[in-house]
């Protein structure tokens, strides 16, 4: 200080050294300083704290005169010159904090860069891949276990408020670089570009938001009440972490199903085991935005493969397992769970209906029925997949229908140029054609797409009219482009078709008349329901989500779901007194009577219970201090 | 924790020589290992205070000086090396350079004519372009006006740049701590992500420690940013951690008695900035950093030349000799100032060694012909300066030393010459070193250029031995 003061005194506009907070980037740079140089620097700093301040001003005025003593101190001189001078200059005019912005601007430096260019994400992962140390052969299932369980002993300690700092940066980081993995979710799975930022990037902004929003109310402890029996203790809930928690996750989302439940987990105190599906692996992405948010690598391990390797990382038992993908898929997972007890959430399929009655606006629900079909190429377990329109009406609706949907461009754009990308995954094109020929060979009709060869995955808009529930294409889920089209009498038939299913994930009910939503809304069997939209309701993060019937089991989002990765503890809490509590041994006659009083009076409600309590509930307390068995 | 996998090459560091040797061998199907104690900043997180800059992309924290602290040393500790923070200036060395390297070390291949075809390849890994003079700012309009007025010749710099943007109104000082917008053609921008594309493995923040050569295998060991040691074997090594650290890594691991000459040698091309005020503004810190060289056949003889530069402040307040209100009533003219630079083409060999306590050490002082060259080009920046109307001069005496070279000369006798004429270490045919520190002495011009021409030619090297 005394130093920095004689080497940067200030003036009327610039501060004195020892006025600014600067000192305190000292160890920025000596952290990178060899420890011979620090040390010899730390040395002479003492040296200069105990001396006088004139004779520091003279030796600082020495060296920079070193030019002229020659030999060792000269060399000395120099040495201080460059070290002491070079210091408090870097910590003076580097530009640090808003003290050392205002100094660069006073002496007239200001310089920018207007070129905007975005991250270079290729040359990221590139640098990532290439590092044979962060890419180890990926580690056995058992060894994945061993690193997560200490690496939950970590997360576990850290605060809330902690890992909401990694979830910031997080967030930051993901919109920083949103274009690059734009980029590369798209070579992986051919999506429209638009597609990618509505159902990748925005939910994951929305999920990261309401974690930074709301996690903190919905884990913190939580007081309950206690009742009048229990007088004088005090009951609470406490949000724990389960350890580790297995998410597997399916390819139609492959970024958003990733970033969101693993947050999830972590933000909850848990570790993290990430299995993506092998046909979307993202290999190398989720890894590196974690890493780039701060995240130790062992908080969330990414374990690639297929369903082998699901099944051997359910062997290690995990604590909880996270999966949303098929229904087949879901009840093996649930059935090798059930061999440890291990709770399964259990995200499936859905085959989501869409009612629009005669009084609903016929415009707005065409574009709505096309979108909830065709978005994400129909690859979404709430997608449309049966259309169940007013007779009334059917026939200018299906007019319109045919209009929008065949104005959908597909491709796989570069510049948010299309509106429907390619289908992911060649199995399940496979399956989407398997249905749409089943159903044509039964009398259905293609109204539009006829283009397609039955192989390509680049699969267009098909509306297909005339099908039946007997068809496979109405009982079993498409995940394709493809929208059935039917008609109904009335309200009352509509929701017979409509829960005519063995999936119960969402749905929507189209018509002005409020009363008539809500009557069929409530009658629809559904984990999710849209009133005059289609797929809202999962945007709203504050929303649970999850399904019934085949649709799946438990619920996440919303704080009903970010507790649903914990472990949910009850607290009771009593004073360390003498008191011996009334059921506890020994159990006696009068004990009995007294009781038997208290539980006639206090249930039945009223006056009595406050009768019953004053009666037999005082003189069980007293009797039960001094109780013996006779 | 160790780790024995056998690569076919292990390159030590990944500056320069260390990316054009790693890509060519990594195309040529070498399973290939690139080990940087420097971290990997890219365009968009290359620090941007000049404090953290200096200190965590340079070695000991940027602070490394010569025995009597004549001399700043700034040795890169970076992924891309120096190619990140110096001027990307790509000059072909003359025949003056070339002549005197082929005297010294006996070698045919240094000659333009010889090397034209290995300048060519190197050329044809960057964009290399003419800085626009549309855009040159007060500082370099103070060099040119300056050399006319003395009759002096100077000439626009050819710089590995792929567009700087100039008209977007961008302030590249900033490229001396790595270029923001990719412009620079560092190696991470050009060949180091070529060598990556064909499968090269990149370990970043590892640094090398043991390096041994058991004639049947080599083998590198190190340390890596958490602290871990790991050990990695290859049939062959590629040192091209610069002049100092090649020569710290050999002296280190007992070559020096086989090969004497090792650390010998040594040359910086010192450099020293000179600062002007003006008047009126000049604001040397706005547009392109630098935009003219000196091009002049006297001042090659004499054995200097002459750049156009600036530094951003904490840099500049080093070079004001003063201390405390007259320092600040100084730096309080920053957009006044204008700078030009010398560099010496230094005759003088300097030597690098370790101490007891397992420090570098780096003798190197000029001598009377180095001292002589400096006063040559002090004086033609003052002439400069005087002929343009600078009110006062500040002749800094803090030298710099950028180009550091030699330390492992090339050259046929084992005695007097680290690396032999085929590029591989004498006595020991699997490693090989094609970076600054094989330089016989000082070119006198930017050295970067040859460094890509001589590692595309060693590669050819061992390409053609094969694996």
């Amino acid at each position: 200080m005394k130093a920095g003061d004689i080497i940067a005194p200030g003036d009327e506009n610039f501060p004195k050294f020892s006025k600014t907070p600067l000192i305190k980037n000292f160890q920025r740079m000596s952290d990178y300083m060899v420890s011979q140089d620090r040390d010899d620097l730390k040395l002479l700093m003492t040296i200069f704290a105990l001396l006088p301040t004139p004779l520091v001003r003279l030796i600082l005025i020495l060296a920079t005169k070193h030019e002229a003593f020659p030999g060792p101190l000269g060399s000395t001189l120099r040495q201080i010159n460059l070290g002491v001078r070079g210091i408090i200059f870097t910590m003076y005019y580097s530009g640090l904090g808003e003290t050392g912005e205002k100094i660069l601007m006073d002496i007239g430096y200001k310089t920018e860069i207007n070129t905007k260019v975005t991250p270079d994400m290729e040359m990221e992962s590139l640098i990532f891949n290439a590092n044979p140390l962060l890419n180890q052969k990926q580690k056995t299932s058992q060894e994945m276990m061993r690193v997560s369980r200490q690496s939950h002993q970590h997360i576990s300690k850290l605060s809330i408020e902690e890992r909401l700092k990694f979830i910031t940066r997080l967030k930051l980081v993901i919109l920083e670089r949103q274009e690059e993995i734009t980029d590369i979710i798209q070579k992986e799975t051919q999506k429209a570009r638009t597609d990618i930022m509505t159902s990748e990037f925005f939910p994951i902004y929305e999920h990261l938001e309401f974690l930074e929003r709301e996690a903190r109310n919905a884990l913190e402890e939580e007081k309950v009440s206690t009742p009048i029996a229990m007088m004088g203790k005090s009951s609470k809930i406490w949000y724990e972490s389960m350890g580790t928690v297995l998410v597997i996750s399916p390819w139609n989302y492959p970024f958003y199903q990733a970033i969101a439940p693993i947050t999830c987990s972590f933000i909850t105190g848990n570790a993290t085991i990430y299995k993506p599906s092998e046909i979307t692996p993202l290999k190398g992405l989720v890894e590196m935005v974690l890493n780039a948010a701060g995240f130790e690598q062992d908080w969330v391990q990414i374990a690639y493969g297929d369903g082998k390797t699901a099944v051997e990382l359910i062997h290690e038992r995990p604590q909880k397992i996270f999966f949303t993908g098929s229904v087949g898929t879901g009840k093996k997972i649930m059935a090798q769970a059930s061999q440890y007890l291990i709770p399964v959430e259990l995200e499936l399929g859905g085959k989501d209906p869409m009612i629009v009655f005669e009084d609903a606006n016929i415009e707005r629900a065409v574009k709505g029925a096309v979108w909830g079909s065709m978005t994400n190429t129909g690859q979404s377990c709430t997608s449309v997949e049966r259309l169940y329109v007013h007779e009334k009406i059917y026939p200018e609706f299906r007019e319109k229908l045919l209009t929008e949907t065949s104005k959908i461009k597909v491709g796989v754009d570069v510049d948010g140029d299309a509106d429907m990308g390619y289908m992911i995954s060649e199995k399940q094109v496979m399956i989407v054609a398997e249905l749409v020929k089943d159903a044509v060979a039964q009398g259905a009709v293609m109204l539009t797409g006829l283009e397609w060869d039955f192989k390509s995955k680049r699969v267009p808009a098909i509306l297909i009219e005339n099908t039946t529930h007997a068809m496979r294409i109405n009982r079993e889920e498409i995940f394709g482009p493809v929208l059935p089209l039917m008609s109904f009498k009335n309200e009352e038939e509509a929701i017979r078709l409509a829960n005519d299913s063995d999936f119960g994930l969402s749905a929507s009910v189209w018509s002005k008349d409020k009363a008539r939503c809500e009557r069929v809304a409530r009658a629809l069997v559904t984990g999710n329901i849209s009133i005059n939209n289609v797929m809202v309701s999962e945007g709203n993060h504050a929303l649970p989500f999850g399904g019934v019937k085949d649709s799946g089991i438990g619920r996440y989002k919303g704080v009903m779901g970010l507790r649903n990765f914990c472990n949910v503890k009850s607290v009771m809490v009593d004073a360390d007194s003498k008191k011996i509590e009334a059921n506890w041994y020994p159990y006696t006659k009068t004990k009995y009577t007294l009781f038997s009083g208290l539980t006639q009076s206090l249930f039945y409600g009223g006056i009595k219970k406050w009768v019953g309590l004053v009666r037999f509930g005082l003189p069980l307390e007293g009797h039960s201090q001094k109780a013996k068995r006779d | 924790m160790q780790i024995h996998s056998n690569y076919d090459v292990i390159v030590i560091g990944a500056g320069v020589s260390g990316s054009f040797m790693a890509k060519e061998l990594a195309e040529a199907g070498w399973k290939t290992l690139i080990l940087e104690a420097g971290h990997s900043f890219r365009r968009n997180h290359f620090p941007k205070h000049e404090i953290d800059s200096n200190s965590q992309m340079y070695w000991s924290g940027g602070v490394e000086l010569n025995t009597s602290g004549s001399l700043t040393l700034l040795r890169p500790k970076v992924v891309g090396g120096g190619s990140i923070m110096n001027q990307a200036l790509m000059d072909r060395f003359d025949d003056i350079a070339l002549d005197s390297w082929r005297e010294t070390s006996k070698m045919n291949i240094f000659s333009e004519e010889s090397l034209k075809p290995w300048y060519e390849k190197a050329e044809s890994e960057l964009v290399i372009q003419e800085i626009p003079e549309q855009y040159r700012n007060g500082n370099a309009k103070i060099f040119a006006d300056g050399f006319a007025k003395n009759g002096f010749t100077c000439s626009p710099l050819i710089r590995g740049q792929k567009n700087c943007h100039f008209e977007d109104g961008n302030d590249c000082i900033s490229c001396l701590a790595g270029c923001p917008i990719d412009s620079k053609q560092s190696m991470p921008v050009t060949v180091l992500r070529k060598a990556l594309m064909a499968q090269a493995s990149l370990i970043s923040d590892f640094e090398v420690i043991k390096i041994e050569d058991n004639k049947e295998r080599t083998i590198v060991g190190g340390r890596w940013k958490d602290g871990s040691h790991y050990t990695f074997t290859a049939k062959k090594i590629v040192m091209a951690a610069g002049a100092i650290g090649n020569s710290k890594l050999l002296i280190e691991n007992d070559f020096k008695k086989s090969l004497p000459a090792l650390g010998q040698n040594f040359y910086t091309h010192p450099q020293y900035m000179v600062l002007a005020l003006y008047d009126h503004e000049i604001n040397a810190h706005k547009g392109p950093l630098q935009s003219y060289k000196s091009h002049d056949r006297n001042f090659r003889a004499k054995g200097f030349k002459l750049e156009n530069v600036f530094a951003p402040p904490a840099a500049l307040s080093l070079l004001i000799p003063s201390l405390g209100k007259k320092h600040l009533e100084t730096m309080k003219k920053l957009p006044h100032m204008a700078c030009i630079e010398v560099a010496v083409r230094d005759t003088s060999p300097g030597q690098i060694s370790i101490n007891k306590l397992g420090r570098t050490v780096i003798e190197k002082e000029l001598n009377a012909e180095d001292l002589k060259r400096k006063s040559a080009g002090m004086e033609a920046i003052r002439a400069i300066f005087a002929s343009t109307g600078a009110r006062e001069v500040f002749e800094g005496d803090l030298g710099l030393g950028l180009h550091l070279m030699g330390g492992c000369g090339i050259g046929s006798e084992e005695k007097n010459f680290v690396t032999a004429p085929d590029f591989t270490v004498h006595g020991h045919r699997r490693m090989t070193i094609a970076d600054s520190s094989i330089f016989p002495n000082a070119p006198g011009i930017n050295p970067s250029l040859t460094i890509m021409a001589m590692s595309k030619a060693a590669a050819h090297n061992l390409i053609k031995e094969g694996i």
